[in-house]
């Protein structure tokens, strides 16, 4: 196998954590650790790729953009966090619906 | 073992801690974890300013918002904590789903680095950041305002009556 398919197929396996748990918790914070879970191997994937392509300056331009993105849809979702256990006294996120209105 | 492939496999082990931790703080901490070992893993790939940013950003900043929230949530999540078996489960399941795509995925990988076209990829980040990309960096302007107007939104100011 070669380095590149090695490097995918256990990137592979950091996403599948990740789906999991998302899939598993009903906590917005896991909900939260699943996405972010996703979200490294998907840069991993990026800078992988811009490696084996000899393209390393612009996976790393669009890396930086990733992390922005990332960055500001956590700080949304843990915003949610607050203000959901604020309301509702629990962090759980069927309970998300209650902030409707 | 290489340095590169035990990265990845940190990586993946610190990524099934995060998961199965019982206490959210754990999990928080090997998230930093993660993020430090990707970060590792860039600068091997010769990626340093993506791993720099990982570094300050993923591990530092992420991390503390992290942290923030879930202190905040601790004493509620002491007291009702979530069924555990389906987070056991995980190992399990991650040994299926790897024995499974041991068989399935690397050819398409393979074949994925087959059909790879190489490119040009001289110039420094900052000529692709600047002329290559200029519209990211309007986007990446455009979402820390819109991540600002959430948070605003989301906590407006009580105006008293």
């Amino acid at each position: 196998m070669s380095a590149f398919a090695m490097d995918w197929y256990l990137i592979a396996l950091v996403i599948f954590t990740g789906f999991y748990c998302m899939l598993a918790s009903r906590s917005i914070v896991r909900q939260l650790i699943g996405l972010e879970l996703i979200s490294k191997g998907a840069m991993l994937t990026v800078i992988s790729a811009g490696h084996q392509t000899s393209n390393l300056v612009l996976a790393q331009a669009l890396l930086i953009t990733m992390i922005v993105i990332e960055v500001v849809v956590v700080a949304a979702g843990l915003a949610l966090l607050v203000k959901n256990f604020r309301i509702h006294g629990t962090a759980d996120i069927w309970k998300l619906d209650g902030l409707k209105g | 073992m290489t340095y590169h492939n035990l990265l990845f496999v940190l990586a993946a082990f610190f990524a099934v801690w995060a998961v199965m931790a019982r206490k959210l703080l754990t999990s928080a901490i090997m998230l930093a974890l993660v993020s430090v070992t990707v970060s590792l893993i860039f600068f091997d790939f010769g990626a340093p300013w993506a791993g720099v940013f990982e570094l300050s950003v993923c591990a530092g900043l992420i991390t503390v918002l992290f942290i923030g929230g879930v202190s905040l949530i601790r004493t509620e999540e002491e007291k009702r904590p979530e069924g555990r078996a389906r987070f056991y489960a995980l190992p399990l399941a991650l040994a299926a789903f790897a024995i499974a795509a041991w068989f399935y995925l690397p050819p398409f990988f393979e074949e994925l680095a087959g059909a790879k076209v190489l490119v040009s990829g001289g110039g420094t980040i900052g000529a692709a950041l600047w002329g290559l990309r200029r519209p990211d960096l309007l986007g990446q302007v455009l979402m820390l305002a819109a991540g600002v107007f959430v948070i605003k939104s989301v906590f407006p100011r009580r105006t008293e009556k």
